[in-house]
């Protein structure tokens, strides 16, 4: 199909059409550098079409499955250690493998295992999905940290080094370090890391980067899959991400990474960024979205908002290890806003 | 983030000789993914659960209303695929295989199930329930919401089949080779005639009018 044909093709279209072309379709959902450069062309050729267009687009995007449920993190987490856990339970009874064909794994059934696992805490390992670096040895036990909203936790590893973890947050990490590298793995969240000063290096494995130091405290922030945060309050940190980018930080810098892989270096306000860990929620100039979702988290509750907000609505306040009630408190004081609080269900009101 | 102006301080990109990459699965195709997976390489298979499990369940949840049910489907699914690891065969779109899979998986346990009380219909055709996202503003402001509400009605009354290979073709991004496929059309026409007659019989509905 040459472009020339598609052009005219195109030209007939009716939103039925378009809403049944696999090209069109696949331009809306998962744009690449073909469909986008030949559709905005098309548009430059045809601007009468697009308001049909657009319209075309939206029924595209907004029609999905009704959102009746979802798999949880928990059953997230707790599905995939149960899938490795089985086939560690294999390797151990090789003999099993033939005879047992398509039965033996009905010993792993979530329900039956639901009652043997303390939900979401010290997990097993997700070690094995993991990039293996050469120098890891398979006998090391991984110990998994889940942390959910609301809930903040430190852990002090067998090297002295002590990490903090913020809320909605899973660190995997060794219950005893290599002779020659110290690693843990951030899988998502945020945590704040003071590494005990020593020869062997410590790294943190993410996602998508990982950041080796060696005596340092530093924070790392994880959001989605590829959006990344690291902010150095002392010592020296190196960042590397998987495009073979890679930043050296000073004291007081701080590395983002944003969805599309660039890469971002500034100066930070400690308290704003590494606040959470002594207690401190920090609101910067942040609109309403960031305010809510901070509260989400920090407080482990649902928000849900009515009414109107002034265009431009930004808060900036600090709290020191206060409750909801009064942080809420605090903020509808000095900004437009009422709220009510029913056990974790919040409902904040604008008043424009 | 918020708009601080501290974000668009200095750029920094420092390349790099020799570093080890993490592969980046985002930009290979299902094929190698596959192949790498079924070679026994972890950090696929991760890929993979992470990619694909949420949608997974979403699409045994059409089959099975019992949550554990489908997960318990999930959970086999996987620790079969892992096992089989070395002898698997070629996967062209993962996405298409796994609900292919999963489905089979979900009708085969479900017989075993004494707790299943759904309609038989339910059995085979899956649910298939939609809705129209509230944050897509269709066009035309003043009738927006009556005309949102009357799609979303239009589209669940629309048959289960109609409505899988909606879901299928915009939700899923699936082509209308894939749709075939996995709803056993021996035509690949067959899915593009499906889907094209369920929307226009709405057609009425999607029109970007203003006089209605």
């Amino acid at each position: 199909m040459s472009s020339k044909e598609n052009i005219k093709r195109f030209e007939d279209y009716e939103i039925e059409e378009f809403l049944s072309d696999e090209f069109f379709v696949q331009w809306v959902k998962n744009p690449d550098e073909n469909t986008t450069h030949f559709w905005e062309k098309w548009l430059v050729a045809n601007p009468g079409k697009r308001p049909l267009v657009t319209e075309a687009a939206a029924v595209v995007r907004s029609i999905r499955y009704s959102p009746e449920s979802a798999l949880s993190d928990e059953d997230y987490v707790e599905l995939f250690e149960n899938i490795i856990r089985a086939e560690e339970g294999l390797r151990e009874e090789p003999g099993n493998r033939g005879e047992k064909e398509g039965k033996w794994y009905s010993f792993f059934s979530v329900r039956r295992a639901a009652a043997f696992f303390l939900l979401g805490l010290a997990a097993w390992a997700i070690y094995a999905s993991w990039p293996r670096s050469e120098t890891v040895q398979p006998e090391v036990r991984w110990i998994t940290k889940v942390n959910p909203k609301g809930q903040k936790t430190s852990v002090r590893l067998k090297d002295g080094t002590l990490i903090h973890l913020n809320s909605k947050t899973i660190l995997a990490y060794p219950e005893d370090f290599s002779e020659t590298q110290r690693e843990v793995r951030l899988l998502s969240g945020e945590a704040f890391f003071d590494v005990e000063k020593e020869s062997r290096p410590f790294k943190v494995l993410l996602p998508s980067a990982e950041v080796e130091v060696l005596g340092t405290d530093f924070n790392v922030k994880q959001n989605g899959d590829r959006q990344l945060s690291v902010a150095l309050v002392e010592g020296s940190v190196k960042v590397k991400d998987t495009l073979g980018n890679q930043v050296m930080l000073v004291p007081s810098e701080m590395l983002q990474i944003d969805e599309n892989g660039n890469l971002n270096k500034s100066n930070f306000d400690v308290r704003e960024i590494t606040g959470w860990k002594d207690k401190y929620l920090v609101f910067k100039n942040d609109d309403f979205a960031a305010v809510v979702q901070k509260l989400e988290n920090w407080y482990g509750v649902d928000i849900r908002f009515e009414g109107e907000l002034p265009k431009g609505w930004a808060y900036s306040g600090i709290y020191f290890d206060e409750s909801l009630a009064n942080t809420l408190e605090g903020i509808s004081q000095t900004s437009q806003i009422k709220y009510s609080i029913q056990e974790k269900q919040v409902k904040i009101t604008g008043k424009k | 983030m918020n708009k601080n102006p501290k974000s668009s301080a200095e750029k920094t990109v420092v390349p790099l000789r020799h570093f080890e990459t993490i592969k980046i699965y985002e930009d290979k195709s299902d094929q190698e993914i596959w192949k790498s997976f079924n070679l026994g390489d972890e950090t696929a298979f991760n890929y993979i659960y992470r990619t694909y499990v949420k949608d997974l369940y979403r699409y045994g949840w059409q089959y099975s209303k019992d949550g554990d049910l489908v997960k318990d489907c999930i959970q086999n699914l996987f620790i079969y695929l892992r096992r089989k690891r070395g002898e698997l065969s070629e996967v062209a779109n993962i996405r298409a295989y796994l609900y292919r899979c999963i489905q089979a998986e979900i009708s085969k346990n479900r017989k075993n199930e004494a707790r299943f009380r759904h309609a038989e219909a339910d059995y085979h055709e899956g649910t298939f329930a939609m809705e129209v996202s509230p944050e897509t503003s269709l066009i035309d402001s003043e009738s927006a919401l009556s005309r949102h509400e009357l799609l979303a009605k239009s589209l669940n009354q629309l048959t289960p089949k109609q409505r899988k290979a909606l879901l299928l073709f915009y939700e899923d991004g699936l082509s209308y080779r894939e749709i075939s496929a996995l709803m056993e059309f021996s035509e690949v026409k067959t899915a593009r005639k499906l889907i094209y007659r369920a929307i226009a019989s709405l057609k009425d509905l999607l029109k970007p009018t203003t006089n209605r």
